[in-house]
């Protein structure tokens, strides 16, 4: 309990002195002490720990535009701050505060973190095909670290955990660009060609965090599957240690975006003709933005050079197919396993999924 | 409606992509390596021969990697228009300040002795999370600012970019380590700050008008602020928050210092235009209606350990190394002579004549 005694004799010392002290009168939510649950076997203070009492309530509307933090008392004289998403069913996930402190207890560095003495001469074939890759993943990053930092400037503090969650993913992204970038200029090779970019529009274009959110789920499923390969298509330890690193980083990112949708659709299923539209988009664009090369670095690797790369398109349209497969896992997970009977044309050839009866096409 | 068994039924073949190897022919740079060294690997030892050119100006506002060839074909614009001029938010330092970032993380769950913070005296207790309050507000604005900016920077410029991206991951950190302090021992988060200019940074549309309010002046004051944190703090976890807080605001200050160096070298007739940002930002930051009304008391309070006698003496101290600091600042960035043409606002100079 507040000692009175103390703070009215604080106030009177500053008040002396012509400072404010009317902050010493806010009736503050006193003794909340999350330091208790500081120890080494929880994590240390770990951000989850801190909603207790009043600063845990997360409003279902914020509806307060400026920075004030989660729990504290509004300066009714303070500016707007032009946020723009106040409602917690467009942004939220439960999994915020946790994959927050996940990032950071996960963080690398790709100067240190990544073994580069391992790398060799590995053949002009193979080494101009992982360049290639490199050059395509480095733009991904860059979009990744771009689109989602735009997000922040929408977000109130009601929201704090995600805010600090899509830090982490703009740094995330900022990684997955120059680690690629460094392997390209590492091992005697270069830059090779860059994307079309026509697929990565529904996430620099999206008008709401929900549509961004469904394209990330989309490009990052299908990375993630890409990267799993990692083992098959690594030529050095050190771009083993490449793939399983962003491997980690890209789960994480698609823990968030695929529980936060599986969050809109409970609390607001009238959405889900919405949602659907801008899946139709995305897999639009993918479809469209008609660029093999990424497909075809993949074939010269895993045919060992160009020669074998006629031969290994079969296994590099396999790794395609699980990647349509794993996008359609993590929209099942979002409660849209009725995606799979609206795909995009193009993307069910992608998978080998045979073209649905008129009957069964649900209308786009 | 399809089920997911009935999907293996409809199981046919996947389609092949089209094999094309035109990409094995570029005439991109080819031949280049580089070797780790003491610190690794670092962007440095990458920005060797053409891909270590820094264009003057870019008008690509694609994800395209700075060296790699154009794709064939038709291509769309990314974003309506990116700061292409490199005086617009170039840094000679930034590839070195992203660097240090990625290996000076830390954790505010880990690398905090939170099991130092003991029971404070209750005014103590309470100026601090009043502190921390005000801080938790300032550093969420420094992590909108830069995230609204990055889909502006070319990515021929990647290194300013992934500077920002870096400042983005540091402000969430802060944001975070002083709302844990305000929740960890025994106290509560108490008045909001009331703004204290913290608009003006967000709407600006000069990036480097934005920057010389952000990061020199706004993160310079605090950096000055954190470097003091010995005379703030009352046990180790709080010295060790200000402590790497203050490690962080130095990469986003020289980064601020080393851009607006680079732009008055290409473009020295900005020069007004940045003076007359600060003559704005200064004036804001000293008005009293501007003022965040905890933040003042409760950093007296503090410094003064409860003495608000001793608490204003240090307080000027402080304001004094802040000015200090600042216009050494803006002498290497080459904007020096605010104070000699009186051009410092009063209320700034005046704290050099203290103490």
């Amino acid at each position: 309990m507040p000692d009175n005694d103390v703070i009215a004799a604080a106030k009177e010392r500053l008040e002396q002195s012509g400072l404010p002290s009317d902050w010493l009168d806010i009736p503050v939510h006193w003794g909340v002490k999350a330091k208790e649950q500081a120890t080494p076997e929880n994590g240390g203070l770990r951000f989850e720990y801190l909603n207790v009492d009043v600063y845990g309530e997360v409003p279902e509307y914020w509806d307060n535009n400026t920075e004030i933090p989660r729990g504290a008392v509004p300066d009714t004289r303070t500016e707007q701050m032009g946020y723009s998403i106040f409602n917690k069913s467009e942004v939220w996930s439960d999994l915020c505060a946790g994959l927050y402190e996940d990032a950071i207890a996960d963080r690398w560095n790709s100067s240190s973190d990544v073994p580069w003495d391992s790398l060799e001469p590995i053949g002009a074939d193979l080494e101009r095909a992982v360049c290639q890759i490199a050059t395509l993943m480095s733009e991904y990053g860059w979009t990744k670290a771009q689109t989602t930092g735009r997000w922040l400037q929408e977000i109130s503090y009601g929201y704090i955990e995600v805010k600090l969650f899509l830090g982490t993913v703009v740094f995330d992204g900022a990684r997955l660009y120059e680690v690629w970038r460094k392997r390209a200029l590492a091992n005697g090779g270069g830059l090779g060609r860059g994307g079309r970019n026509w697929k990565f529009l529904p996430l620099t274009q999206s008008y709401t965090f929900s549509e961004f959110v469904v394209a990330s789920i989309m490009h990052d499923s299908m990375l993630l599957a890409l990267l799993r390969h990692g083992e098959q298509l690594a030529q050095t330890e050190a771009e083993r240690k490449i793939y399983e690193l962003c491997q980690q980083d890209i789960e994480r990112h698609l823990a968030y975006f695929v529980d936060h949708m599986r969050y809109l659709m409970l609390k607001e299923p009238v959405r889900r003709e919405e949602i659907h539209r801008y899946m139709n988009k995305a897999e639009w664009y993918l479809a469209k933005d008609g660029d093999d090369t990424l497909y075809s670095a993949l074939a010269v690797i895993m045919g060992d050079g160009r020669e074998g790369a006629e031969e290994a398109m079969a296994d590099v349209a396999e790794l395609r197919r699980e990647q349509i497969e794993t996008y359609l896992g993590y929209l099942r997970q979002c409660h849209l396993a009725d995606r799979e009977d609206r795909l995009n044309e193009e993307l069910r050839k992608w998978a080998g999924m045979v073209e649905l009866e008129e009957e069964e096409k649900i209308p786009v | 409606m399809v089920t997911v068994d009935k999907l293996d039924e409809l199981q046919i073949e996947p389609e092949v992509p089209e094999l094309d190897l035109s990409w094995l022919n570029l005439d991109t740079e080819w031949g280049v390596s580089a070797e780790p060294g003491r610190k690794g690997l670092t962007l440095q030892q990458i920005n060797k021969t053409l891909y270590g050119d820094i264009p003057a100006t870019s008008d690509d506002s694609s994800a395209r990697p700075r060296g790699a060839a154009a794709p064939e074909g038709a291509t769309p614009r990314m974003t309506p228009w990116v700061l292409g001029d490199a005086t617009e938010t170039f840094s000679d330092s930034a590839g070195l300040l992203y660097d240090e970032a990625v290996s000076r993380q830390w954790s505010s769950a880990t690398d905090i002795p939170w099991d130092t913070l003991d029971e404070l005296p209750e005014d103590i207790e309470r100026a601090m999370v009043q502190l921390c309050t005000s801080l938790t507000e300032v550093e969420f604005i420094a992590g909108d600012v830069p995230g609204k900016w990055l889909p502006r920077i070319a990515a021929d410029h990647y290194e300013s970019g992934l500077f920002l991206m870096s400042q983005v991951m540091d402000e969430a950190r802060h944001t975070d380590v002083f709302r844990k302090r305000a929740l960890a021992n025994g106290g509560g988060l108490l008045l909001q700050g009331g703004g204290g200019g913290l608009r003006q940074i967000l709407e600006a549309e000069d990036f480097t008008q934005m920057s010389s309010m952000l990061h020199i002046l706004g993160e310079g004051f605090v950096q000055s602020l954190f470097r003091l944190g010995e005379l703030i703090a009352h046990n180790e976890a709080e010295k060790r928050i200000f402590r790497l807080a203050a490690q962080d605001e130095s990469r986003h200050v020289a980064y601020g210092v080393t851009h607006l160096k680079y732009t008055l070298e290409h473009e020295p007739e900005k020069a007004e235009e940045v003076h007359w940002t600060l003559d704005m930002f200064e004036d804001t930051l000293v008005d009293p209606d501007q003022a965040n009304p905890g933040l003042a008391g409760a950093l007296v309070y503090l410094l003064g350990d409860g003495d608000v006698d001793e608490g204003w003496r240090l307080f000027w101290h402080v304001r004094r190394k802040q000015v200090l600091e600042y216009l050494h600042r803006l002498d290497v960035a080459g904007l020096g002579g605010r104070l000699e043409t009186g051009r410092l606002h009063p209320a700034l100079a005046g704290a050099l004549d203290e103490n």
